[in-house]
């Protein structure tokens, strides 16, 4: 009968108990350290007055917050009020109740904002007559992506615009995951890696469309393959200049690539 | 994957084909596999303009104008175009005529509308177009455009190329369509050998140059305003300038014996050209004014046919018989860092990609007695020097020359029984022959 060991290759898994152990008493030490050295920095002055300067502060009748250009129906963030309204408490008066003299007998008038101050809100752009009704449109088309090319994986998300970018401009998201997808040359990896951690990529795009600012968010640990998702970035001259009707000046993007051989 | 086919899936990465098949070796086979899969191309719906108002003149102008716009959308290689025959019935002249259920799911499962209304009155003609993005309802606006010009035929093609333009470069990614651009060519229709231009896409084929002579090589300025090219003036072959401000020629030193294959500079105030003024053909780069004039290559063996990186402008490859049959091979301007790029076979007829990554070229892989001898395009990255071929179809296929966007290439090519210009998107697929009178050749697609 032929048999043979199944188990025959052990984990090495000591050096990686002796890693942990490590870290974890590093990590105490750390927070040790740290809670004696701020102490050390507060002493017994915490609270006093002293090192700042005075700051005038003024009343005003309202701040002119800048407005929300565009109406947007995101059904997150919008400013309509909910249909559903709590009812406020009724005030029950106490028929005994004698007033004190001293107190609460002259109200000041509360001064209120006048119209004239304030500023218009302008006139919310007419919204489409095939809205779908909350709840029934599925899921809410964020503001991620994905995009798989052969066997990696990558997506990415839009920050910018109170956060519905990618639903309003769907086709531009659509259009910065392709150009980098296509920009991506998978034989600059290091032929011997099969597989990698995801790593991250952080740039912004300004409003004529160039990409800066790219960043390592999180590396792979492969140095080759942390390479070619910048270097896929720096190959790309404009992903086009940012949709006309988009107020903000740039746009944040998170990139991240799968790689597996 | 090897062994599939996704003509579909590939989008525009020529980069991508070069991954799979120089893996394979000198294997025969090819494969279209790469980095660029499951980005599939947009799917548009390109609906037929709708007249806005009577004028009898209108049913000609929406027919040029319908057909330019779709060949445009068509020929841009980013899209995926919905069949007509899935479109629902009734004419979408305006915003309030879309009904996005009806597009947005199948059949047509669109995801991209492009619709809008053409109208003459009096003179001029009006051509109101929008793009709506229609999976997403919210805001489906991704462009609105209004255009007038004179009421005539010509008029409806220029707006319609302008308005496929804008919209390939929205949803291209910021690169400028090519609706617009030019191709100038060598034809010898006319019975001699002369420099022809035409649109992208064929349509109006017209002479430039009527010098009676031999007139070859045409190579346009990036400004587009100056075209070098060389002709047989009796005494040997010169670099010629035709400026198109004055319409005519313009001077032009003359260095003596053969001067061929002038090529401009990405900034336009340089040329390179091969002379064999003394002796062997070399490398010379000169002024656009035709003074400063540098040697660049001095080896045994003829070094012609340079091409500036349209990047950088600070490399040049070019081809070179110094070790026998000719290669291709890359230097710094001033002659320095000579790196060779093809290994064995007759290649010829480099041109640089605009954008500076990839060189195409004509190449006959097995070169001699007993072999095939077919010569093909191929494209190579120059940086990994990995290869992938473009053209299968049979016949010589020489000359190939990028369209400004870099998703088109322009080539010469005997495959239909006579030499004639072709083009094809940069991944090899969808072949069209732009010409079919006379002999033409040698074609160079402009910069813009």
């Amino acid at each position: 009968m032929a048999s043979g060991e199944i188990f025959f290759e052990h984990e090495r898994w000591g050096r990686n108990l002796a890693w942990s152990a490590g870290l974890h008493v590093g990590f105490a030490l750390a927070v040790v350290g740290y809670a004696w050295l701020a102490g050390q920095s507060h002493g017994s002055n915490w609270g006093a007055g002293g090192g700042g300067s005075a700051m005038g502060v003024s009343l005003v009748s309202n701040i002119p917050l800048p407005a929300n250009p565009v109406q947007t129906t995101n059904v997150l963030a919008n400013e309509s009020k909910g249909v559903a309204t709590s009812k406020p408490e009724p005030q029950v008066e106490e028929p005994n109740a004698i007033p004190i003299a001293d107190k609460n007998t002259k109200k000041k008038p509360t001064p209120q904002p006048t119209a004239t101050k304030r500023k218009p809100t302008p006139t919310p752009v007419e919204e489409a007559t095939n809205v779908v009704p909350f709840g029934e449109g599925g899921p809410v088309s964020g503001p991620y992506a994905m995009f798989s090319t052969g066997a990696a994986k990558g997506g990415f998300g839009f920050n910018g615009g109170g956060g519905d970018f990618g639903s309003r401009f769907a086709w531009y998201v659509r259009v910065v995951n392709q150009k980098v997808s296509e920009n991506w040359l998978k034989y600059e990896v290091d032929p011997r890696i099969h597989e990698a951690n995801r790593v991250y990529l952080t740039f912004d795009i300004d409003r004529g469309g160039r990409a800066s600012h790219v960043q390592i968010e999180q590396s792979s640990g492969v140095p080759s393959l942390d390479q070619s998702a910048v270097r896929a970035l720096e190959r790309i001259d404009t992903f086009g200049p940012l949709p006309a009707d988009y107020p903000g000046n740039h746009v944040s993007v998170e990139f991240w690539f799968d790689y597996k051989r | 994957m090897a062994g599939s086919f996704f003509p579909r899936a590939i989008a525009f990465g020529l980069w991508l084909l070069l991954v799979g098949s120089s893996q394979s070796g000198f294997a025969q086979d090819w494969i279209k596999t790469g980095t660029g899969l499951g980005v599939e191309r947009i799917r548009i719906a390109v609906p037929e303009f709708k007249a806005s108002n009577q004028d009898p003149r209108n049913g000609e102008l929406l027919k040029t104008f319908n057909d330019t716009l779709w060949s445009d959308l068509n020929n841009a290689g980013i899209f995926d175009m919905v069949s007509k025959s899935f479109y629902p019935l009734g004419q979408i002249g305006a915003p309030s005529d879309v009904k996005f259920e009806v597009w947005n799911s199948p059949p047509p499962n669109a995801a991209m509308l492009v619709f809008g209304n053409v109208g003459a009155s009096a003179n001029t003609q009006t051509v109101q177009g929008w793009l709506y993005d229609v999976k997403n309802t919210q805001s489906p606006q991704v462009l609105g455009k209004q255009y007038t010009d004179a009421a005539n035929t010509q008029a409806a093609r220029t707006i319609a190329h302008k308005f496929a333009d804008e919209i390939i470069f929205r949803l291209g990614g910021g690169i400028n369509g090519v609706a617009e651009t030019q191709i100038f060519y060598v034809s010898s229709r006319g019975g001699r050998k002369e420099i022809w231009a035409m649109d992208y896409d064929g349509a109006n084929q017209h002479p430039v140059t009527t010098l009676g002579t031999i007139s070859l090589s045409p190579h346009i300025s990036p400004d587009g305003s100056r075209l070098a090219f060389s002709s047989f003036t009796g005494s040997g072959w010169e670099i010629r300038m035709f400026s198109f401000d004055l319409n005519r020629l313009v001077q032009f030193p003359r260095f003596g014996s053969t001067n061929l294959s002038p090529s401009w500079s990405p900034d336009g105030s340089r040329l390179a050209f091969s002379s064999s003024r003394s002796g062997d053909p070399e490398i010379y780069t000169v002024d656009q004014s035709g003074g400063n004039l540098h040697r660049i290559t001095n080896s045994h063996g003829p070094d012609v046919s340079p091409v500036w990186n349209r990047k950088t402008g600070t490399e040049i490859a070019w081809v070179s018989g110094r070790t026998g049959l000719p290669r291709i091979y890359t230097m710094g301007i001033d002659g320095t860092n000579v790196q060779e790029l093809t290994d064995q076979g007759y290649a010829v007829s480099p041109a640089w990609s605009p954008n500076g990554q990839f060189l195409v070229f004509s190449w006959m892989r097995h070169y001699g007695p007993g072999a095939p001898g077919s010569q093909d395009i191929y494209i190579m990255d120059v940086a990994s020097k990995q290869w992938a071929q473009l053209t299968h179809d049979g016949g010589r296929n020489d000359f190939p020359a990028w369209s400004p966007d870099g998703r088109h290439i322009v080539f010469q090519s005997n495959r239909s029984g006579s030499l004639q210009i072709w083009s094809m998107l940069a991944d090899g697929s969808n072949p069209q022959q732009l010409t079919s009178s006379g002999s033409n050749s040698e074609p160079d697609w402009s910069w813009k």
